[in-house]
């Protein structure tokens, strides 16, 4: 949505300033000023939009405040578009005042660049080993030495190659009934490979063919949400063309922000570009969450294994409130025998990574995310599933800042534990 | 704000505790009522966020000694105006004073600090069986402080009153700077003036509430919920007369009209009649044995005055489904227009056919639309303004049409606003109903108590 921040008037002024907000925005919860609220950000906003207010540091601080994980947005009564909002204030700060120099360097050089990227992670892969120490219970690992980001900052390891290169473009099945391209985003292609291979690997066993498109990039929405459009528009074009180039029955994501910026975002980033739009509406109409695909899957269910262990499940944000997918994966973990699942209490409030927001904001990230792992903890689970990697690296840090032991996978690669259950009940 | 006010307001509540940037200043210059600050005078010079009585009130000697205005503020979710800063003052947020000090199952009591949100009250409560009604929308994030200071009232109140009805007791902070206890822990309590029910409304323009002690009852046993559709609003308007007058209570009793129900049919697809003039939700709760018999007389006075579909929920989904209807009420009409102004004028119930009849003839002599959604069992009617706030020609009509709904609402005996305050919103129009001596005798207290008026200078007296 390449529009001036002007524009958004009639957005701002349908804030009733009711202050339903208050009660479900996880940056307000922790610091309760009224500038850190959705309202603030809105008023905030329209004070820019009327001219009160300037771009200053002030307000630039006060618009990196927010996680973007819709929870304002879905509980606003008169459904006011906070995120969209914060975005294009974003967007005028990126214009006008431009991105602070790491923000320019990563966003227009690395993630644009599918070479540049590849190559920086797997040269980052080698020298990883000397900066970051293992984590506890072979889960991630420590920052052996300041970084800029704290020390206790659990991290996952870069793979030792990214998961594109684990697999031929197409993996075939015999008999194949259906046929889907796989869009991995970053974090499965460069950290979370084991992601991946569960993905591949459950759609295999039921049959499905798996493309996964080489010249395939960044979605862009850590660059489009930080105020780079022309940067984030770039690379849905690519997107687009790389994607509609295969005849496949559907798009698979693993991951709900890569997941909508696909099947919505794109196509309201190139709304005004005529030669796309249509084409951005055709891949939309093509994506799937994984969870979503396997459900519709006939017989999915029935090559499982036994696991007994108790498992809870967390929303992310841009899964459950961008893709509206709830019911499927706890359809997934529920359908495994064995399984006892456990929900836990406000599962569908952030966990405070919000991306880049989590580097950022780091303190403030893990308060919001000390909540979550309360919540986890309160279960009583040993493993805990969840659809979106980000989330996935966040609440390990925070539950190895707490000592605990949980396991923090993707509904994928827990569907294709119990799947191996069955193929060797002694594992 | 002068620099050495702010060191000691620091020296007091800590320096993460208190905000002088321009950014967050601005974020108090407006609350949920349409009452607009005029953001170059009337930014505040800090806001401050105490954690306790002590702090309060040596915040309060301060601002005294140097006459500084004080705004006390707990969620800002009033919608009279009666939080918005005043120009060079002190924004005194209670939010961190937010524990529940006491669930007193025995005496059935709670006491609590003004933070505490009312919903997470109204939780705890209900956990050990017990009932704290007062239900304004907000509650889910409105303060108890800031809902005893409005005496916010809610659907609820047609059977179990509002606010004030269950303060029993008060810890506050006077303008000059001492602690006092108003009320107590007792049911019966005459000593000396009414000072809780005093401070009860009283709009922060009396004293910093910083304890309330609130009685419980029992959490009734079982609810019924029905939906009545009926082809006018006047028959509507007739059987809340009919059912009050018949002296059953529901516990709700809440009217929507054609705009509402056309929107929310549209928005939310709840099975609608969409020609229909009025819905009316209606919600008994007490003993489960004597709910079906409620909802039987209830249904007869339903069919007798014109009711042309009765549904009954069945299920506790089948309830949760008819007040889905009414919850995204809201929701449905804000697509209509981008401006909403919610008004509460208050009347008799029996005045509630004419009360409606001439919001109707408003409407229509200024050519806007006036949706109507109330708690009708208590006669708060919620007349709902549709409109655009950047359109200035209209937004004049629209100003001189809600000073005509005031005074229709008085001449039919009722009440300016029944549960969202005077604040700054109404202030001008209050001696219509109090006379000038009646606002002269408000005046002489706010004197007596607040000598300098620093308290929420505006509120309820006008500038």
């Amino acid at each position: 949505m390449d529009r001036s921040l002007e524009s958004w008037q009639k957005e701002v002024i349908r804030c009733i300033r009711c202050g339903a907000c208050q009660n479900v925005c996880p940056v307000f919860k922790e610091l309760q000023a009224e500038s850190t609220v959705a309202r603030g950000r809105v008023k905030l906003i329209r004070g820019v939009i009327s001219k009160d207010l300037d771009l200053t540091e002030g307000f630039i601080d006060k618009m990196s405040l927010c996680l973007m994980c819709k929870a304002c947005v879905v509980n606003c009564p008169s459904g006011v578009k906070v995120d969209k909002l914060v975005e294009a204030a974003r967007k005028e700060i990126a214009e006008k005042k431009g991105l602070s120099p790491l923000k320019n360097l990563i966003f227009r050089l690395v993630l644009k660049n599918r070479w540049v990227f590849n190559t920086g992670m797997r040269t980052g892969r080698i020298f990883q080993g000397l900066v970051f120490r293992k984590g506890p219970n072979g889960q991630g690992m420590l920052p052996r030495m300041s970084l800029g980001i704290d020390k206790r900052r659990l991290l996952s390891p870069l793979a030792q190659k990214p998961f594109k290169s684990m697999y031929p473009e197409v993996v075939k099945v015999p008999e194949a009934t259906m046929r889907v391209s796989f869009f991995t985003g970053c974090m499965i292609n460069y950290i979370y490979t084991d992601t991946g291979r569960a993905v591949i690997n459950v759609l295999n066993q039921n049959g499905v063919e798996v493309v996964i498109p080489s010249l395939q990039n960044c979605c862009g929405t850590p660059v489009r949400i930080n105020g780079d459009y022309e940067t984030a528009k770039t690379m849905a074009r690519a997107n687009i063309d790389v994607f509609l180039k295969e005849k496949v029955d559907a798009v698979v994501v693993a991951c709900g922000t890569c997941g909508l910026s696909l099947k919505e975002e794109y196509a309201e980033l190139l709304e005004d570009d005529p030669s796309y739009v249509e084409k951005a509406k055709k891949l939309g109409s093509m994506v799937k969450d994984f969870t979503e695909l396997v459900v519709s899957l006939e017989g999915f269910e029935g090559k499982m294994g036994r696991l007994p262990v108790k498992v809870t499940y967390h929303d992310p944000c841009h899964l459950v409130r961008g893709l509206k997918v709830k019911e499927q994966p706890r359809q997934i973990i529920r359908s495994i025998p064995g399984v006892i699942f456990e929900e836990m209490t406000k599962v569908d409030t952030c966990c405070g990574s919000g991306g880049s927001f989590s580097l950022y904001h780091y303190e403030l990230s893990t308060k919001i995310n000390d909540h979550k792992v309360e919540s986890i903890h309160q279960t009583g689970a040993e493993i805990l599933a969840t659809g979106c990697s980000a989330c996935r690296m966040h609440i390990a840090d925070g539950l190895n800042r707490q000592g605990n032991p949980v396991k923090v996978m993707h509904t994928a690669q827990l569907l294709e534990m119990a799947y191996r259950a069955r193929e060797n009940p002694a594992l | 704000m002068r620099p050495e006010i702010i060191q000691k307001l620091s020296e007091i509540v800590g320096k993460d505790n208190l905000y002088t940037e321009l950014e967050d200043l601005y974020c108090y210059t407006y609350d949920a009522s349409f009452v607009k600050a005029d953001f170059k005078k009337d930014l505040a010079g800090v806001a401050v966020y105490p954690s306790n009585t002590e702090e309060v009130v040596q915040i309060i000697k301060l601002a005294n000694q140097e006459m500084i205005p004080v705004v006390p503020r707990g969620a800002g979710t009033n919608v009279s105006g009666g939080t918005i800063s005043v120009g060079d003052c002190i924004i005194l947020v209670l939010k961190r004073m937010n524990k529940i000090l006491e669930i007193d199952g025995k005496n059935l009591i709670a006491v609590v600090e003004p933070g505490v949100i009312t919903g997470q009250l109204q939780c705890e409560v209900e956990r050990i069986g017990l009932f704290y009604p007062p239900d304004p929308a907000s509650q889910a994030f409105s303060t108890m402080g800031g809902n005893v200071a409005e005496c916010a009232g809610g659907p609820r109140g047609v059977k179990y009153g509002v606010t004030r009805d269950y303060v029993i007791g008060l810890e506050v902070v006077l303008p000059t700077g001492e602690v006092i206890n108003t009320g107590g822990r007792t049911i019966k309590n005459v000593t000396g003036y009414d000072m809780t029910k005093l401070f009860t409304g009283s709009e922060g323009t009396l004293c910093v509430i910083t304890k309330i002690i609130v009685k419980l009852i029992p959490l009734p046993e079982a609810k019924s919920t029905m939906m009545a559709v009926f082809p006018e609003i006047v028959q509507a308007c007739e059987t809340v007369s009919e059912i009050i007058a018949t002296g059953l209570v529901p516990c709700s009793l809440e009217l929507l009209d054609n705009i509402y129900i056309r929107n929310i049919e549209e928005y939310a697809k709840v099975g609608l009649p969409t020609e229909a003039g009025a819905v009316l939700l209606i919600e008994v709760d007490g003993d489960s044995e004597i709910l079906a018999k409620q909802i039987g007389k209830i249904e007869k006075i339903c069919s007798r005055l014109g009711a042309v579909q009765i549904r009954v929920a069945k299920t506790k989904e089948e309830a949760e489904e008819l007040w889905r209807a009414r919850r995204s009420a809201f929701a449905a009409v804000s697509r209509l227009r981008p401006t909403i102004i919610g008004e509460d004028a208050t009347v008799p119930r029996s005045s509630i056919p004419a009360a409606v009849n001439r919001i109707q003839e408003i409407a229509t002599k200024y050519n806007i639309i006036v949706a109507i959604l109330g708690h009708a069992g208590d006669g708060n009617l919620h007349a709902t303004i549709l409109t655009d706030e950047t359109d200035q020609e209209e937004m004049a009509r629209v100003e001189k049409a809600i000073d005509e709904i005031f005074i229709a609402t008085v001449e039919l005996g009722g009440s300016l606003s029944g549960e969202h305050g005077i604040g700054r919103a109404k202030s001008k129009f209050i001696t219509i109903q109090t006379g000038e001596a009646g606002l002269e005798v408000q005046r002489q207290i706010k004197q007596a108590l607040d000598p300098n008026n620093i308290l929420n200078p505006g509120v309820m007296f006008g500038a």
